[in-house]
């Protein structure tokens, strides 16, 4: 069978490159805008999956766990009392200053915990011991404030967190959080004595661990009558309310709807046009097509093949481009986040899209008279 | 007769007026006849080829295939299966070779594979391109061109050859190679073959010559 769709396409080589390139811009516009909210998304929940509690006890309508409000740390007793849970302990998470070598002031955002080690938290230590955390004014930095304070640090430095001078004494990586505040971890009497006013005598959540299978709405239920001003949540439910809360209060969610509504139809108008103009150039020879018995089904499946090559590889040119953003992507703190259903979805969209623009031509193609094969 | 119309009258409508280009034609041609179709501009000659061709229906009258009526709702099958068109333009895909050209054609009344590659290049033998056939429309000569086309038109045995003033876009020698050649392989494959024209030259090749004029022939 001879491919005359493939060979048509491939005769204007200029037409068909702008034709891929149309799809391929749209492709990489949708990777890259959906992959950078993926990777937001991510990092706004990154420290509650790792963290890994069973349920979050938190102050009432708490939104997000970068936001967090202070409720008296004693509660945590009342919790260990209840039946079905096996651990308990407070978690502060709160911004600070950080004085920086240069003189210039940054903020950090604080984990404090008793025992980190227990909580396996930071997840990716690449220096230091977290048991040394309770041995004095210590602290571990993740490796993301070298970017963001823009220099190197290194395990034996100092610096000063509002106003006490702390020991670097480990390094984590991957910590991160959706503001991008490079995080720090330290003892939790350490961060309650560096900002007495609001965190002496008190925590920001309580992480709970619950027995082997205890019945975590029981739990809930009897957390809630413990502490009826608090809030509980289990480990997917406060991510998932985290993610939202950035999502809906900084309309990253509409952005990225947009951008992907604009990336889609910038593809399809190139692919249509391209399309479009293609076929009235070659109008004569689908009358050919028609003329020496060719049908409408005929003449579909040139474009519809047309279109599919043009998704095809316009997919595969924009999803090569997505990937190579990725290092430049993390070079500036950000993630892009490419998950394998996403690349079903968007080759999908991409083959459904071309063909829903090549009805376009298809409409105009289905209507011509062969006759006009006879006209000059 | 392989090929005949019956009274074949044809209107069109422009705006509320309403043009007769055909006014009641009987015509008929047998298997390896060539019949020259002559007439001034605006007669009506390429109106009643598209006809004849299927492509066109009449307003009244029909035209027969081999004794069978031409029913509106199968015009593709026909001329998929008993008609090969040649084009004053030529009217080649740009992007395929002489021979895939022919195949394509072939493709489309749905001779596939192994069997469509070697009848297209039994034709384009035969039509003295063989050296040419993997040639892009471009690098032909227009001589060349219009064997191809001619080439295409007999791929797959149609029994009824209709030519669109075939030597119009050629010089008179090369004009006159076209012809012979077209006659001698319609003769030699026993096809009927109607040429419109308006050159003097078609009349030496064909058998009979008909003139059509206002619509009637004369």
């Amino acid at each position: 069978m001879v491919d005359l769709a493939t060979k048509s396409l491939l005769h204007d080589k200029l037409r068909f490159l702008i034709t891929v390139s149309g799809v391929a811009f749209a492709v990489t516009l949708v990777f890259v805008q959906v992959g950078l909210f993926l990777g937001l998304m991510d990092n706004a929940s990154l420290t509650i999956e790792h963290l890994n509690a069973d349920l979050w006890i938190t102050s009432h309508d708490t939104k997000n766990i970068d936001f967090a409000h202070t409720f008296p740390e004693t509660h945590v007793k009342r919790v260990r009392a209840i039946p079905g849970v096996a651990s308990a302990d407070n978690l502060i998470v709160w911004f600070m200053n950080i004085s920086l070598p240069t003189g210039s002031v940054e903020g950090t955002e604080v984990y404090a915990l008793e025992d980190f080690t227990k909580w396996n938290f930071p997840w990716n230590v690449t220096g230091g011991n977290l048991e040394d955390l309770r041995r004095g004014n210590y602290m571990f930095l993740d490796s993301s404030a070298e970017h963001r304070y823009g220099g190197p640090f290194a395990i034996g430095d100092y610096r000063e967190v509002i106003g006490r001078r702390l020991k670097i004494i480990g390094r984590s990586t991957e910590a991160k959080s959706f503001t991008t505040t490079p995080l720090t971890f330290m003892n939790f009497t350490l961060a309650q004595s560096l900002v007495p006013s609001e965190l002496r005598g008190n925590t920001t959540y309580i992480l709970v661990k619950l027995e082997p299978g205890a019945n975590v709405e029981q739990v809930k239920a009897e957390i809630r009558r413990r502490l009826p001003y608090n809030d509980v949540y289990t480990g997917k439910e406060w991510a998932a309310r985290s993610r939202n809360y950035w999502v809906e209060s900084t309309g990253l969610g509409l952005n990225m709807y947009l951008t992907v509504f604009l990336g889609c139809l910038v593809g399809i108008v190139v692919v249509a046009q391209t399309l479009y103009t293609s076929t009235m150039e070659h109008i004569k020879e689908f009358g050919t097509v028609k003329a020496i018995g060719g049908g409408n089904a005929d003449i579909y499946s040139i474009l519809a093949k047309q279109a599919t090559i043009a998704a095809v590889l316009g997919f595969g040119l924009g999803a090569l481009m997505a990937y190579a953003m990725r290092p430049l992507i993390y070079k500036i703190d950000l993630k892009l986040v490419i998950p394998t259903p996403l690349f079903a979805y968007v080759f999908a969209g991409s083959v459904v899209l071309c063909l829903a623009a090549s009805m376009i031509s298809f409409r105009k193609v289905a209507s011509i008279d062969p006759a006009l094969v006879f006209r000059n | 007769m392989i090929l005949e119309a019956k009274e074949i009258r044809k209107s069109f409508t422009e705006g509320k007026e309403s043009f007769d280009v055909l006014r009641g034609i009987d015509f008929g041609v047998e298997r390896g006849e060539i019949v020259s179709l002559e007439g001034p501009s605006g007669s009506g000659k390429t109106t009643f080829l598209s006809i004849l061709g299927c492509i066109l229906t009449p307003t009244k009258g029909d035209v027969l295939i081999d004794g069978e009526v031409a029913n509106a709702k199968k015009l593709n099958d026909i001329r998929k299966r008993s008609l090969g068109f040649v084009f004053q333009q030529f009217n080649l895909f740009p992007s395929l070779t002489a021979l895939e050209n022919i195949e394509y054609a072939l493709n489309v009344k749905g001779i596939r594979g192994r069997e469509a590659r070697l009848e297209a290049e039994r034709v384009i033998e035969a039509v003295g391109l063989g050296d040419r056939q993997a040639f892009l429309p471009r690098d032909l000569s227009g001589g060349q061109k219009q064997r191809v086309a001619i080439a295409r038109a007999l791929a797959g045995k149609a029994p009824i050859l209709l030519a669109d003033e075939p030597t119009a876009n050629l010089d008179s020698v090369v004009g006159t190679q076209v012809l012979e050649l077209f006659r001698a392989l319609a003769k030699k494959e026993n096809r009927a073959l109607v040429i419109v024209t308006h050159d003097p030259k078609v009349r030496a090749v064909a058998d009979r010559v008909v003139k059509i004029q206002d619509g009637r022939l004369s």
